[in-house]
């Protein structure tokens, strides 16, 4: 056993969140579904040396390597943090936070649990995106409301949502993966007194480093600006990294703990290079970023050219073609028509060269998710309903 | 579908043309995605769609929408109208 209390989601209700969130005692809050055994969970909790078994916490995360990690935060530099984003995200006149997410997310726990427990401010759970008209009652209801998504359940909730506005939210915060930049007059429309923020962050990062009005720049690349006190660089190989006050103090990965100091810096798991007047701008995932027959290709550009053009949702995975080159597939959804296709292609032609296009692109009824949304990018190879709309010949 | 329209349709989609731009005289300076890859991916695909396989010497000498159709004529695949 391990001397941390381990919460987890199912039990994590607001109350028994708060409760251990007030006592001096360190505890974990992990998902129901655990990714390795509870005797490995214990094992690895066991790590946590006895300074870290008072005011801290434990998450766990995949992390940028997509192994399971544990991040050791500071339940003071959370506060901190919250108080940030109080200021950053203007949220002095927000009363409640409705939650559309899981609380075990970083995200969400900082961003509204916290939140709404350091600001004594309303917190409304919704089924989230399992039960959709659900979650769109709740916003219908909701007054000067905060609410935060990612990118990847906004289709879902317009879909849901059909023509009705929201009014009653007042902020819309959007973290956790790409920023819809392409759908910001769409989120204007439904959401038309709510000001949009683009935040950037990580799980390592408790997990927010960046913040940027959504309407201060044009392309979702563009993460704005570090959070007061964080600091952000570009390494050699672009890989993005950081130092920040609100981070994780530990961190445990394949049987080990390792302290984070102030001085160490800590890789998002991004690309990204310093963009104008202090703002920062992603290339991509690392992995995601690669030479092909010679040119440089950024998935993420590539994606937010896509969208441009398609309506629909879209999702890139990787391969390799007939020369052994490492080769990108589009996969869409749902499957569009020849015209809608031409659009896409279109827009390719005109934006990149050969190298850059998609060997080929697969239309689907809708794309595989995960739990939280986020599309199964594993599943994306097989997927059973899947029809090639169009294809490089290379 | 005919031969015509597939090598229509093949042509399209490997130089991303949009309506109108394909022509059966184009010539390989005429279009900007008729690039070195895309030779590679003409002669893949003549194999795919007509069963033909392109040296490479011939892939590279084929310089126009008429030079392809009359290297796969001579093997016996009618472009006629």
């Amino acid at each position: 056993m391990t001397a941390l209390h381990i919460l987890l989601e199912r039990d994590a209700t607001p109350d028994r969140l708060a409760h251990a969130w007030s006592s001096s005692g360190s505890f974990a809050l992990l998902p129901d579904r655990l990714p390795i055994s509870r005797s490995a969970i214990d094992a690895a909790l066991r790590l946590i040396p006895p300074d870290w078994h008072r005011d801290h916490y434990v998450l766990l995360t995949s992390g940028s390597t997509g192994h399971p990690k544990f991040v050791l935060g500071s339940k003071d530099r959370t506060m901190a943090l919250a108080d940030v984003l109080h200021r950053v995200q203007v949220l002095e006149d927000v009363r409640e936070a409705v939650v559309a997410l899981p609380l075990m997310y970083s995200y969400a726990f900082v961003n509204q649990f916290i939140w709404s427990l350091r600001f004594g401010r309303g917190l409304r759970l919704t089924p989230r995106l399992a039960d959709p008209m659900a979650l769109v009652g709740a916003l219908s209801k909701a007054r000067d409301a905060m609410l935060c998504l990612t990118g990847a359940q906004v289709p879902m909730l317009l879909r849901a949502a059909a023509d009705m506005t929201f009014p009653g939210v007042t902020r819309l915060n959007f973290a956790g993966g790409r920023f819809p930049q392409e759908l910001l007059p769409t989120l204007s429309e439904r959401f038309p007194h709510a000001a949009i923020f683009n935040n950037y962050g990580c799980a390592e990062a408790l997990p927010r480093l960046t913040c940027r009005p959504a309407a201060a720049a044009s392309e979702s690349a563009d993460i704005g600006w570090p959070l007061p006190g964080v600091e952000l660089r570009s390494a050699g190989d672009s890989s993005l990294e950081f130092r920040s006050p609100f981070g994780a103090v530990g961190l445990i990965e394949a049987g080990t703990f390792r302290l984070v100091e102030p001085t160490d810096w800590l890789p998002t798991g991004d690309l990204g290079v310093p963009g104008d007047a202090g703002r920062w701008r992603l290339l991509g995932r690392r992995g995601e970023v690669f030479k092909r027959y010679g040119e440089k290709v950024s998935i993420a550009a590539l994606l937010a050219s896509v969208l441009q053009a398609w309506p629909g949702e879209a999702a890139f995975h990787l391969e390799h073609d007939r020369s052994g080159e490492i080769a990108h597939v589009l996969t869409i959804a749902p499957i569009p028509t020849r015209e809608e296709a031409r659009a896409i292609l279109g827009a390719l032609r005109l934006g990149y060269p050969r190298a850059a296009w998609p060997v080929r692109i697969v239309g689907a009824a809708a794309l595989p998710r995960l739990p939280n949304g986020k599309v199964d990018l594993a599943a994306l190879p097989n997927l059973g309903d899947g029809i090639e709309v169009w294809k490089q010949h290379l | 579908m005919d031969n015509r329209s597939r090598l229509q349709t093949l042509f399209e989609d490997i130089l991303l043309l949009t309506d109108g731009e394909f022509r059966f005289d184009l010539r390989r300076e005429d279009v900007a995605t008729w690039d070195s890859l895309a030779v590679v991916a003409i002669a893949t695909g003549v194999e795919e769609t007509f069963g033909y396989h392109m040296s490479e010497e011939e892939a590279v000498g084929i310089q126009s929408v008429p030079d392809l159709m009359r290297l796969l004529e001579v093997r016996g695949i009618s472009f006629a109208e």
